[in-house]
């Protein structure tokens, strides 16, 4: 299997979540911010939010069996985990958060509970794809490093 | 992004409650050539003014804990520090006339942009 092939698979799948909607623009922005300094920042900043984003789920699990009908509480929960959806670009989470953000401002606790199951799905869904994603993508890396041609003092 | 000191890398400062937030707008400063330094609400940020530190701009998220962007700019002005540029963060729009009324100099919704800055 040789590099290239596994770029284009990398590139097919990050087209994939963007077309089903999993990830929006900021997602580029952020993996444009890689350079030579921080080659791997994008799956550095997704790791970071994944350990906070589900630290974030968990106020919110905690606070709605807590703290009943406390939309409030419960919204400002949500709006942190929006935010971090926000700056790394996952779309569709981000709009469960969306959702059940409306679903507070109506006092509606129904619509909270299954919006927020939605915004654990999402968080999974996503979670799954993206480690893909940057496994695929860390295997082209090392394959490029296996190409390059023997430098002096190489064995081989 | 202007220096007040020439020939020096700007110094930013950065209010961020949420951590992905300021890792990726602090990764953007520094690609930028900034002397970045990070605090995790507006109380922290204003301590520093009180200890004396100084700033070319500022950047405040609008709801953290202890104390908001908003409130924190209030005090900032009120020490007399009128010349340090102070930009509001916030992804709720609402936030642009809270910070502009405390006295920041410029409103950026969340998420900031390379070429915002």
């Amino acid at each position: 299997m040789d590099y290239s092939n596994l770029r284009r698979q990398a590139a097919s799948m990050k087209k994939s979540l963007f077309d089903q909607g999993y990830l929006d623009e900021q997602f580029c922005q952020v993996e444009d911010l890689q350079d030579e300094a921080s080659p791997n920042f994008a799956e550095e900043v997704v790791t970071l939010f994944f350990k906070d984003s589900a630290k974030l789920i968990s106020n919110v699990e905690q606070a709605l069996e807590k703290y009943p009908k406390d939309f409030n509480r419960w919204d400002a929960y949500m709006q942190q985990l929006k935010g971090s959806c926000s700056s790394i670009g996952a779309s569709r989470m981000k709009s469960e958060c969306m959702s059940f953000r409306d679903y507070c401002g109506q006092g509606n606790v129904e619509g909270c509970m299954r919006s927020f199951q939605k915004v654990k799905r999402e968080h999974g869904a996503l979670r799954q794809k993206l480690e893909a994603y940057f496994q695929l993508l860390r295997q082209a890396g090392q394959l490029v490093l296996l190409e390059l041609p023997p430098g002096p003092g190489c064995k081989n | 992004m202007a220096s007040r000191n020439q020939g020096s890398a700007p110094r930013a400062l950065v209010v961020e409650d949420i951590k992905i937030d300021c890792v990726i707008l602090m990764h953007m400063l520094h690609k930028l050539n900034c002397e970045a330094t990070a605090v995790e609400n507006g109380k922290e940020a204003v301590d520093l003014f009180i200890e004396g530190k100084t700033f070319d701009i500022i950047f405040l998220h609008k709801d953290m804990p202890i104390m908001s962007g908003p409130e924190a700019v209030v005090k900032i002005r009120a020490m007399g520090a009128t010349a340090v540029k102070i930009v509001g963060v916030s992804a709720d729009f609402g936030g642009r006339e809270a910070f502009m009324q405390a006295g920041a100099d410029v409103f950026v919704p969340k998420p900031v942009k390379p070429e915002t800055l």
